[in-house]
Formats: structure tokens, C-alpha cells, sequence
């Protein structure tokens, strides 16, 4: 970690530079950041040189390897996928769930055992719809308030600015699910010097992520389409389909995802991190098949928890076949080479990788 | 009983300068007195309406200057005396009927006190209202002393009732509110009924009136020939006169005693300055060889004296003028003895100081050592505080370099480090949400910034009405934010229509700022600013919408509040504040800056000043280690 910067900084090479993600580490930690729907910003500067947030943020320089070593204990061996201990396909037991879920409605089944046999005592999620498309992070302590957390977003919400005000609140034993920068800048902070709550979180469920959608744009482009508030679920059927569904109480409107890629966060595209590689449990969608979901153990403590959950039959499991390994392999590292790319391209300097501090092994991979 | 009701003609008491302006209206017999608030001049109402049961008086705020000016107008059309009484911009909204009130006439006396603020201690801008009275052809009165301010005042009715005319009476900040000695005059019986006869129009016959208007004045003219407010005292065949009018009286002759030059400089006081008393100065002016003009503010009397030198040229010769063309007084600022001595020092070439020029450091560096340095900000506890740093927020979240049009209210600090620097112009009453108006339409120009007009509630009314229907009509693309703290705040919280209470402290009806916004149609919404994460993030959603939008932050001025019941006590638990480290930096004492939270040197914590701090809990919801607590509250 590099340390000696601050907020001054974080609004200069981060926010001004359109690189924030919202995940909303900085937001909440002390008066001067805020956010509104997807907006960060520093509405005026602390005066300190040196600050949490931005060690915390997970645009700021980040040495993977060095991360690595603090969540795993070991650096990786796998480039494209990170550090894992097993990988399978996996869906809840629960058909009920597997409804409500877009995919195998592992994670609503993997959270409903962690808060129902105790092994957290808060879930800090995202509920999709917070009315006006905007999703909102939400602290959970009941497993039926899980319901309506269901679905997929596109549309990122500050999660963890949820959860530094429930640490705040004195919440511990908290169980995450974030999308691949949330994860980031949450071992970043359980890493950091800084005295956090963050240690409080016990289970972080990655999700896989390959961009998310600026709020503002985006809400502003649909509104044009339709009354946002009638908007009841938005989907990407999987290729070659190329449209985002979103479904309303007036009908489904299909639109063309190359329409709507046009409102991808700029942050997305230098984006080093497709599967979640720094949580316990990553889970994504396997392509071409609708009810189960991609999953990946990658810690001991992830692992313990998924033995115990499958032994209280929560989730099946199989076998993911060798060909859909190699695909999601490629598809990762599709991202990463074009996240070097982007960032070269900005920069205009093969070697200022901005916040990527990567190995010799991986440079060589990718750059 | 105050001085005001005392029937004890002779007596000698000790009154306010606007307090003789309205024991003079009393005296006078007034019936009917309509203001709206502004200093200086906010006392004269004020006191009349104290008394308005006493006298049978009927006295009201009104919504804005002008319809004050047209009801009294009424009043005095109906045969009764009327008064009423305004700031210098105050005289700016009335002037549109002012020019054709002098046309059309008047019946029972109806005089306009105007109270000037030079220097604008408590004003958006200095001005010399005098002017109005040369433009609109009508008579000006300027009391020197408190006693005058009376008697003027009382002579002001007679004057207006016997020339059909409006009478301007002007103070400034410097008489309306010290205080001195005044003989109490007869109260006079009142029998006055309202009944209106005859034809006020003005326009048809405009030429033929404004013709009519110049004979008024002329024989208002003769009047002032006479006048015991004109008069001269000093050394018979001085070379040397100070003319002077108003406060310039005073300090004039301190001036010439302090100089000692008793015996070889006159002053000539002019009490009734427009028009000009010309044979009475004539005849004071016939040998001498020098004046200097003492007067406030614009070179009003200097002007006027020297039109009426050049034509009195044969007769009196050649005159020298020294007054603010000459240098020997700035047009601008307050008067004081200090710039007449000097004026005189450097005219007859004495070597005196009025002051040594090192006075005025060394008085500020030595108050400093008592009184610690403050910036200009709202009081502990005012709701503007927190509806400028949800602004900030917003404007900041939403990082298109919008920014903040004014009005005129306490939230024009807001301007300064009180409101974050965050309001960018301030003009007259109403100019915020106007100014907004047109940066509203300027997007086919690439211009893309959001814009917040601010507006008080009073000056809702007053002034922004207007352009909030011109907004809703074209589109335009403005966020109005009402700063409501349920009255006139700054000038003593008077009521207006949205209050519930007149004048007198009686209940009235209200009009809802809301219901006039739904009225012509703008989305309206109404929040609480100390609930602030709420407000800046509607805030943040109105700012991302088209065409006007209104949000009234709701919230009583905490000055009145704390009077009303018993607040709670806060305190900062030092053992969680974060203070200097990283997570806080001083939010509290430093950035959001409330005088009520100050910096334990000691300790190195945040602390609550309990003697100022009127408990309304802010800083507790901002604080981020839940440091600022309630006093006996479970934790």
C-alpha cells in the first residue's frame, strides 16, 4: 500500500478523473464525503495529507500480489481467475429461492443458512429496486428480508458506505456481497494500518461483474422509455441475444445493449477484476445455463463455511465441465487485457498502470 | 406607559430618533400606518403599532413596500392621515407610484418616512434617497436632532394635507437609532371619519399635473422660507458658512468648537431640503466668501446650493464651494464631527488631526485582546446553516459547477465563510430568483450549470413571485429554494402572510408559500433542513430535473424558538470525539462552524459552549463518533 495521500488526492486522481466506482469505502468514515445515488464526492477538503479514504479505495494504487498475501496468505498461481480453492456449478436446493433469483439463487440460499444458523449476525446487501431504478444497499439481520434482495443489478449502489455506518453502529459479524471493487476495497481496508470496523465483516460473497451503469445516464435514457417507478426487473439473456430486457408493469421493453453500454461507468472499462478474486465465495452465472451458477472457493474460511452449508443441504453442486472453465478463464483475462489497455491508453505511458501495482509474472500475462 | 402614550405636554424624555418619528405621527393625529421592515426604519412602525390600540391607529405589515405605500395612499385619500415607512430600497419599490402619486394628488397628509443606511451597515447597497424628491417633485424634510425629528415629522401631516402632496421625511441609520432628549408635544384629539370623494388619476392629464406639480412646490417653496428648521447661528459677518442638513448639523458644530473657530466660521442648518429655502439662504450667503457643504452621503444640498449660486451670481459673487466635488468629503459613507474637522483643518490650513491616523488600528488591536476574532455568521442554531451545507452538498455531488443565486435576508452571509461561500450574486429583493430565471434559458448557449435560487420566505412574497410565474411560463430551468424560518427574521421577525399573526400579535390568516407554488404549477416540495441527509439528497434529485422546480426548507429561526420552550442540552463526549485525526479533522469547530461548538485547547476536543448554544442538534447528526450527545439522555 502506498500511504501519505488524501482526500485532496482521492478527488484529484480519483473522482476528477472519473475512476470511482461508488463502492462507498470513503463514505461514511468522516464528515467530508458523501454520496448520493452512484455520486461520490468530497464536498470540501478535510485538510489532512493523509487519510482512510483513500488507502481504502480501490482506484488508488493497489498491489494485488500484496493483497493477496493478507486474504490468502500465499500470492497466486492463477492469473486469470485468482487464487481458489475449488471451482463447480451450484444452485440453491430451495426452488422457491431459485424463482425469485435471476440465475441458481445460490447466493439468497448461501445467506439465508449464514444469518439462519448464526454464522453472521448481519447481511450487508443490495436490494434492486429502491424506487426510480436505483438499487440500495441494505443491512439485513433476518433472512426473510432477503426476499426482495434478490435479483441482478446493473446499476452499482455504495454498499460499503452501508456498511462503514452499520460498523459505525457498532454491527460486527457481517456477512458482504459485493460486486469485484466493493471486494477490493474491503480487504483493503480490513488490510489497512487504520483501525476499522471492517474486520467485523466474517463471509464476503463476490459476485462476478463486467460493468455496471451509470445511474444518471442510464436512469435518464430509460425514463425516456418508460415511467421508471413501473420498472419491476431488468435482465441480460446470454448471448447472442445482445438486449437487456427490462421487464414493467406495462410490458417488457427490449433495448439494444449497444445502446446501453453507452452509459458503462468510464471506471469499468480499467476494471482488473471480473470474478470477485479477493472474496471468500465468488458466484456468477454460467453462460448457457440458466439455473445454476459459477462457483468459486477461494479462502479456508470460505470453504469451511461452504462444507458446512452444503452439509445442511442448502446448495447442490456439480462439476463444472473443463470447456466452461477455459471459457471463463478466457473471459477474465479478456477483461484484464483490456483493463492494461485502457489504462495505458490513458495515461499514455506503457508503464503508469495508475492503481494497478502488478507482478513481474502477471505483467508479463498481460501488458 | 411608554413615552410614546404620555400626555405630559413639556415634558422632557428620552427617545429613539424612529420613536420621535412616531410620537411626532401621533401628535399629528395619524390613523393608519402600513410598512414593511427595514433598517433604520423598521421602529417607526414598530412603535405605532404598539400603540395602535391606544390611539386607534390601524397599523399593519404589508407584504412589500409598495402596496404599504398605496394602502396608506388610500387612507389618506380617504381623508385621513397616513404614514409610512421604509429602508432606501424600500423608496426603489415604491417609486412606480410614487411618479404618479404626486400627479394625482392626495387629501389627508400621508407622509413617507425613508430611512437611509449609509455606510450599509444593514444594507445590499448605499443609497441617498433625497433624489426621489427632486425626480418626483416633492417635498423633503431632514431632521437634525431627535427634537426635530418630531416636529418635523408632526409638520410633515400639515404640510402634505395643505399641498395635496406626499411628504418625504428622511433619516439615516445615525438618527433612527440612538437616542436623545424631546419635548413632549399636545396629544390631539382624533375625529377624523374616512370617506372617499373626488378623482385620482393620473396619466390623462399628466402634462397639465406635472405643470400643477412645479406650482405645489413653489408654494411649498415659500413655506420653507420661513421655516424655524432653516436657521443660522455663528459670528454676523462670518466669511466662512458650513451649510449643512441632517446629522451634518451636529457634527458641524462640534467640529467648529473643537477647532475653536467659533468666532470666524457660521453654520446655515437647512432642515427642509427640497425645495430649497433660496431667499433664506441667499440672505445668509450675501458676503461671505467660502461654504463648505456638510451633508450625508450624495452631494444633494451641494449640488442644488450651487445651481442656485450660478444664478444668484450678481448678486452674491463669487462664492467658493468646497464640499465632496472638491475632495474635502468622500460622497459616500457615513458622516461624522471626524471628516467635517478635517474638512475645515485642511480648507483653513490648521494643523489639527481630528484623529491620529494610527487611532483606528490600535483601537481594533487592542479590542482584539478582549474580544476574540469572529467572521460574520448565522447564530447557533439557524436553520440556514444546514439548508447551505445541503446546497453544498448537492452542488458538489452533482459536479456540474452549479451555483447559488441570492436575496436579501440573514442567508446573505451565506455568501461568506458562514454559508460556505456557496451564494454568488446578491442584488435587490426578488433579484435571486429573477437572475436565476435567465440563467434558466441560457442552455441552447452550452450552458450547462445547475441553478439554485435562495429566497427567503418573507421575500417570497415581497419580491419573487413575479419571476417564479416568468420561470414556470418559459421553462426555465431553475431549483428556487424557499429558506423558510416563518418571519422577517433579520429585521426583528415581523410577521408575513405566512406567519399566522399581524401586526399587533393577533392570528391571521396565512398564505402557504407551497399553495402559491402549486398555484402557478411549479413542482413544490417542503423538507426539514436538519434533516440533512435527506434534504441533500432531494435536493441532489430536484437538481437533476428540468424546468422550475421549488424546495422550501422549513424551519423556525432558532432565536425565537429557543424563547419558546426549554432545548436540550448538548455536550461532546471527549473520550469519542475524533477531533484533529483522520475521520473528523475538526468537522464541527473548523467546517461547519457553528459558534455554538469551540476547540478545548486542553484537551484537544471539541466542546459545547452551553451559554450559546441553543440545542438544536445538528452538529450531533454530523458529528461522525456520535460524540455530541444530550445531557441526562441515555447513551
Amino acid at each position: 500500500m502506498e500511504a501519505g495521500k488524501g482526500s485532496a488526492d482521492l478527488e484529484q486522481e480519483v473522482l476528477g478523473q472519473s475512476l470511482c466506482t461508488s463502492c462507498g469505502a470513503c463514505v461514511n468514515i468522516c464528515p467530508y464525503i458523501k454520496v448520493v445515488r452512484d455520486r461520490v464526492a468530497v464536498i470540501e477538503p478535510c485538510g489532512l495529507t493523509e487519510g482512510k479514504c483513500y488507502d481504502f479505495c480501490p482506484r488508488t494504487p493497489t498491489d494485488i500480489a500484496a493483497l493477496d498475501k493478507s486474504v490468502f496468505g500465499k500470492t497466486r498461481s492463477d492469473f486469470s481467475l485468482g487464487p481458489y480453492i475449488s471451482i463447480e456449478m451450484a444452485q440453491a436446493k430451495d426452488s422457491e429461492i431459485r424463482c425469485r433469483a435471476q440465475y441458481g439463487g445460490v447466493i439468497s440460499a448461501l445467506m439465508k443458512y449464514a444469518l439462519d444458523a448464526g454464522e453472521i449476525k448481519n447481511a450487508v446487501l443490495t436490494r434492486p429496486f429502491d424506487g426510480a431504478m436505483m438499487p440500495a444497499s441494505v443491512v439485513v439481520e433476518e433472512s426473510r428480508q432477503l426476499e426482495e434482495c434478490a435479483g441482478s443489478n446493473y446499476v452499482s449502489s455504495a454498499t460499503l458506505a452501508r456498511m462503514n455506518e452499520a460498523t459505525r453502529q457498532g454491527k460486527n459479524s457481517i456477512g458482504l456481497v459485493g460486486i469485484p471493487c466493493q471486494v477490493m476495497a474491503l480487504r483493503k481496508m480490513q488490510a489497512s494500518r487504520h483501525d476499522t470496523g471492517a474486520k467485523g465483516v466474517k463471509l464476503v460473497i463476490g459476485l462476478f461483474c463486467t460493468w455496471a451503469l451509470s445511474y444518471k445516464g442510464f436512469s435518464e435514457f430509460l425514463k425516456k422509455k418508460v415511467d421508471l417507478s413501473q420498472v419491476r426487473r431488468i435482465d441480460i439473456p446470454p448471448p447472442p441475444a445482445n438486449v437487456m430486457v427490462v421487464e414493467t408493469t406495462a410490458g417488457d421493453i427490449r433495448l439494444s445493449l449497444d445502446e446501453v453500454r453507452k452509459f458503462i461507468k468510464p471506471t469499468c472499462s480499467v476494471c482488473y477484476d471480473m470474478t470477485s478474486e479477493f472474496a471468500d465465495v465468488s458466484v456468477g452465472m454460467v453462460e448457457g445455463v440458466e439455473d445454476w451458477n459459477t462457483f468459486i472457493v477461494r479462502t479456508p474460511a470460505g470453504e469451511n463455511f461452504i462444507d458446512k452449508a452444503k452439509k445442511a443441504g442448502v446448495i447442490n453442486t456439480k462439476p463444472l465441465e473443463e470447456t466452461r472453465l477455459e471459457h471463463l478463464k478466457q473471459a477474465s483475462s479478456i477483461k484484464k487485457k483490456r483493463a492494461v489497455d485502457a489504462i495505458q491508453k490513458r495515461t499514455n505511458d506503457k508503464k503508469n498502470l495508475l492503481y494497478l501495482r502488478l507482478s513481474a509474472q502477471e505483467k508479463k500475462k498481460f501488458l | 406607559m411608554g413615552t410614546l402614550e404620555l400626555d405630559k405636554p413639556g415634558k422632557t424624555v428620552l427617545m429613539m430618533g424612529d420613536e420621535a418619528i412616531a410620537r411626532g405621527a401621533i401628535e399629528a393625529g395619524v390613523d393608519f400606518c402600513a410598512s414593511y421592515p427595514g433598517t433604520p426604519a423598521t421602529e417607526v412602525p414598530e412603535s405605532l403599532a404598539r400603540v395602535s390600540e391606544h390611539f386607534g391607529i390601524y397599523a399593519e405589515w404589508s407584504t412589500n413596500e409598495i402596496v404599504a405605500f398605496e394602502a396608506a395612499t388610500a387612507a389618506s385619500l380617504a381623508g385621513l392621515r397616513a404614514l409610512v415607512a421604509m429602508k432606501q430600497n424600500g423608496v426603489n419599490v415604491c417609486a412606480d407610484f410614487l411618479m404618479t402619486v404626486n400627479l394625482a394628488g392626495i387629501n389627508g397628509g400621508l407622509v413617507l418616512v425613508a430611512g437611509d443606511d449609509p455606510s450599509a451597515i444593514s444594507s445590499s447597497n448605499e443609497q441617498d434617497s433625497r433624489s426621489y424628491a427632486r425626480y418626483a417633485d416633492l417635498p423633503l424634510l431632514e431632521p437634525a436632532d431627535f427634537q426635530e425629528a418630531k416636529d418635523m415629522t408632526k409638520w410633515a401631516f400639515e404640510l402634505s394635507e395643505k399641498l395635496g402632496l406626499p411628504c418625504i421625511l428622511r433619516s439615516v441609520t445615525r438618527l433612527s437609532h440612538s437616542r436623545g432628549n424631546v419635548k413632549l408635544g399636545v396629544l390631539p384629539e382624533k375625529t377624523r371619519k374616512a370617506k372617499f370623494e373626488g378623482v385620482y388619476i393620473s396619466g390623462a392629464f399628466a402634462a397639465a399635473q406635472h405643470a400643477a406639480l412645479h406650482q405645489k412646490l413653489e408654494q411649498a417653496r415659500e413655506e420653507f422660507e420661513t421655516s424655524p428648521f432653516n436657521f443660522y447661528v455663528g459670528p454676523k459677518k462670518a466669511k466662512f458658512v458650513i451649510v449643512t442638513s441632517g446629522t451634518g448639523w451636529l457634527y458641524s458644530r462640534e467640529a467648529v468648537a473643537a477647532l475653536g473657530l467659533e468666532a470666524k466660521v457660521g453654520i446655515l442648518k437647512i432642515g427642509t431640503t427640497w425645495p430649497l429655502p433660496e431667499k433664506f439662504i441667499v440672505d445668509h450667503l450675501k458676503n461671505v466668501a467660502e461654504i463648505l457643504i456638510a451633508e450625508e452621503v450624495d452631494p444633494f444640498l451641494e449640488q442644488n446650493i450651487k445651481i442656485l449660486l450660478a444664478e444668484q451670481a450678481k448678486t452674491l459673487g463669487p462664492i467658493e464651494v468646497y464640499g465632496s466635488k472638491s475632495g474635502h468629503r468622500p460622497a459616500y459613507g457615513e458622516m461624522n464631527q471626524d471628516k467635517v474637522v478635517q474638512a475645515l483643518a485642511s480648507i483653513r490650513g490648521l494643523q489639527l488631526k481630528a484623529r491620529d491616523e494610527k487611532y483606528i488600528e490600535q483601537a481594533k488591536e487592542l479590542a482584539l485582546t478582549y474580544i476574540p476574532p469572529r467572521m460574520p455568521t448565522f447564530c447557533t442554531g439557524c436553520p440556514h446553516r444546514a439548508s447551505l451545507w445541503a446546497i453544498k452538498s448537492a452542488l458538489k455531488l452533482d459536479g456540474r459547477d452549479g451555483f447559488v443565486t441570492g436575496d436579501i435576508g440573514c442567508y446573505a452571509i451565506g455568501a461568506g465563510p458562514a454559508g460556505y461561500f456557496q451564494i454568488k450574486t446578491i442584488h435587490c429583493m426578488g433579484g435571486g430568483i429573477g437572475l436565476a430565471n435567465g440563467f434558466g434559458k441560457l442552455d441552447r448557449f452550452a450552458f450547462n450549470q445547475p441553478v439554485i435560487a435562495v429566497c427567503g420566505d418573507s421575500t417570497f412574497y415581497h419580491a419573487a413571485i413575479p419571476a417564479l410565474i416568468n420561470a414556470q411560463v418559459h421553462n426555465s430551468n431553475v431549483l428556487m429554494v424557499v429558506l423558510d424560518n416563518g418571519g422577517t427574521a433579520m429585521t426583528g421577525f415581523q410577521p408575513h402572510p405566512g406567519s399566522g399573526f399581524d401586526a399587533l400579535g393577533r392570528s391571521a390568516p396565512t398564505v402557504e408559500i407551497e399553495n402559491i407554488c402549486r398555484g402557478i404549477g411549479v413542482e413544490v416540495r417542503v423538507r426539514d433542513p436538519f434533516e440533512i441527509s435527506q434534504a441533500v439528497q432531494e435536493l441532489y434529485d430536484m437538481l437533476q430535473e428540468d424546468g422550475p422546480r421549488v424546495m422550501v426548507f422549513r424551519r423556525r429561526c432558532f432565536r425565537i424558538e429557543a424563547k419558546e420552550k426549554l432545548q436540550k442540552k448538548y455536550y461532546v463526549d471527549q473520550t469519542r470525539c475524533i477531533g484533529d485525526d483522520c475521520g473528523c479533522a475538526r468537522f464541527c469547530s473548523r467546517v461547519f462552524n457553528c459558534p455554538g461548538i469551540i476547540w478545548d485547547q486542553e484537551a484537544q476536543k471539541a466542546k459545547i459552549d452551553e451559554v450559546v448554544c441553543t440545542g438544536c442538534g445538528v452538529c450531533a447528526t454530523l458529528c461522525p463518533g456520535g460524540a455530541i450527545k444530550v445531557r441526562g439522555a441515555a447513551s
